[in-house]
């Protein structure tokens, strides 16, 4: 019989206490203010209470749309991108062919290392005419405002190919060595066990990293922010830099408190769908590890 | 293990048996010719990840005018990686090592004190039964959904009225308030910490402080390394929350110090005046340097981390 849990009145709240005071001021207050304020617009340094007004506002806010319908486009380039090559990595690394695995992991996993600004200075540079001159001689110029999205895909799949090959890797290490076993025992080849076996393993991992990497993308900030000293970038390229602008450039801070509320409506509506069309989707289909101990008790 | 080897002797047996000399020539051909293309397009991918890091290197020795006329590769005349370290250690009084030693500042604190707020927290949600624990656990679920963009203008606003615009204190507080943490923890600690234990220290009469600090705190040593390298990297890392709140660049960590020199490259005079495309490069690999090194040491940690992390999530 284990022991019970503690029953005290004043003890867990002091336990609580320093996390709950940092938790409520400096989270929840502003994420309420955040609210509050959106309710107001500001006419001569007054606050007027205007309902829904910014709320419509920006539902007609073109600029806002277009910011949005971007990082979609971008969160799905990036993301297939990203995914396709970080289970090429994880997946070649799993083979026996390959040799000098935890180096080649080491190395694809180092850019993580590299903080998002300094990932963006350093292809920023490579990008640049006056930096690279190869670009001139093969008159590209990935800074384009035609190549500029692909650019910072670029950037990001640089960045965190590794981190997702990482989690891939976990996941398939956590597989019994007797269900490759039993495959091969069957005549699987390497590339029939990568696609028949390993693939539909790591299905949940894929899934979760595809939601993390989209969620991720909404907020897209840091690299197109640092490239606006390379090249001319809107101030409307995505929603965060439109509303980093809104509050510092133009200073009306109601409305860009309004569109950082709708921002985090969009990505949690987001997840929402995401986890519920996913537990759904895991119930129709019998999962993976399920599958897996089947296949290594027969 | 019996049925392991078992089926290992039955391939080789198989293999032996069926395949003739010759075959099996052609098959460990075969094998050789797989295993020299995997690798060299694992040396491809390599090389691609490689790419910006080993430019840097080379880049930071050259001067001014190299940086702009040779080519990426192309090595510089002689090293200048000094010459550039003294630019930058010279520029404007040292500003450059204040931004070094408060992005340290910045890191420390704030994964020093994650660690020790929420160790507390998750250990009373994993541990005491009381009214309203619940719904502590299920808020601070629900704020790990809402991205740390969202916040950051309206605590801009919240921090002007506490006078923390401008201060350490101001940087390093939001960022303790990690409910990553404390949803780390409070499973971690309800899996292996075991009521017995803490039932023996009360029997033994410690007090729920020293229980928590002698008992608890060395048992989950292991997520508090975890945790202290995840917040320490997050915040050497972050951009977005010091811009927000800092004016004065005394108080800049790394990124948002570059990020000043970045923006100066559109402004003509200060273009002219100052050698910045050095600056930046030299700037940029000393900033990277420590995380890469890092890294490098604690790789088993690191990873252990990011797995845990996001696979419990």
């Amino acid at each position: 019989m284990a022991a019970q849990m503690i029953r005290n009145r004043m003890q867990p709240w002091t336990f609580l206490a320093p996390f709950l005071l940092l938790f409520v001021a400096f989270l929840l207050v502003p994420l309420i203010y955040a609210v509050y304020i959106s309710f107001f617009v500001r006419r001569m340094g007054v606050l007027y209470f205007v309902g829904f007004q910014n709320y419509i506002t920006a539902i007609q806010d073109h600029q806002f749309w277009v910011s949005i319908v971007r990082v979609f486009f971008y969160g799905v380039v990036q993301g297939v991108i990203m995914i396709v090559l970080a289970l090429l990595l994880a997946l070649l690394l799993d083979t026996k062919w390959a040799k000098f695995k935890s180096l080649f992991r080491l190395l694809f996993l180092l850019p993580y290392a590299v903080p998002g600004v300094f990932a963006s200075i350093l292809w920023g540079f490579l990008y640049s005419k006056s930096m690279n001159p190869l670009l001139h001689d093969l008159k590209f110029d990935p800074l384009s405002s035609g190549f500029l999205l692909y650019a910072i895909v670029n950037i990001a799949t640089w960045e965190w190919a590794g981190y997702n090959m990482i989690l891939y890797i976990a996941s398939l290490t956590g597989v019994s060595s007797e269900l490759y076993e039993a495959a091969k025992l069957d005549g699987c080849n390497e590339w029939q066990l990568a696609r028949f076996i390993k693939l539909p393993l790591l299905k949940p991992t894929i899934v979760m990293t595809c939601i993390l990497s989209f969620i991720g993308s909404m907020q897209l900030f840091n690299e197109p922010f640092l490239l606006t000293a390379l090249t001319p970038i809107s101030p409307d390229f995505t929603p965060n830099i439109y509303i980093y602008n809104m509050a510092f450039s133009m200073t009306n801070l109601p409305y860009a408190a309004t569109l950082s509320v709708f921002l985090a409506l969009i990505t949690i509506l987001i997840s929402v769908i995401a986890l519920i069309v996913n537990r759904l989707w895991r119930r129709r289909t019998p999962t993976a590890g399920a599958g897996a101990s089947a296949a290594s008790a027969a | 293990m019996a049925q392991h080897t078992g089926s290992a002797t039955a391939q080789m047996k198989d293999r032996t048996g069926v395949l003739p000399q010759a075959n099996y020539r052609a098959v460990r051909a075969k094998t050789v010719a797989t295993q020299s293309v995997v690798t060299l397009i694992l040396f491809i991918l390599a090389f691609y990840f490689m790419l910006p890091i080993i430019w840097i290197l080379i880049a930071s020795t050259k001067n001014a005018k190299e940086l702009s006329s040779t080519g990426i590769f192309s090595l510089p005349s002689r090293l200048h990686f000094f010459e550039n370290v003294r630019l930058l250690t010279t520029y404007q009084h040292g500003v450059y090592w204040m931004w070094f030693l408060n992005s340290a500042i910045y890191a420390v604190a704030v994964a020093v004190l994650t660690c020790i707020v929420s160790s507390m927290a998750g250990y009373a949600l994993a541990k005491y039964d009381f009214r309203g624990r619940n719904g502590i656990f299920l808020l601070v679920i629900a704020s790990l959904m809402i991205p740390g963009t969202v916040t950051a203008i309206p605590l801009f606003i919240v921090e002007k009225a506490f006078n923390l615009v401008d201060t350490y204190a101001g940087v390093i507080f939001p960022l303790i308030a990690s409910p990553f943490g404390v949803y780390f923890l409070r499973i971690y600690i309800q899996d292996v910490v075991p009521n017995d234990l803490l039932d023996a220290a009360r029997v033994d009469g410690a007090s729920a402080a020293r229980t928590f600090w002698s008992v608890v705190f060395p048992v989950i040593r292991p997520a508090l390394v975890t945790l202290f390298l995840i917040s320490m990297v997050g915040t050497w890392n972050n951009f977005f929350l010091p811009l927000v709140l800092l004016n004065n660049q005394d108080l800049y960590p790394l990124p948002v110090g570059i990020e000043s020199l970045m923006s100066l490259i559109n402004t003509p005079e200060a273009a002219m005046t100052v050698p910045l495309y050095p600056l930046i490069i030299t700037g940029s690999l000393i900033s990277i340097a420590p995380m890469i090194i890092g890294f490098i040491l604690f790789r088993k940690q690191i990873v252990t981390g990011l797995t845990q992390g996001s696979v419990k999530l």
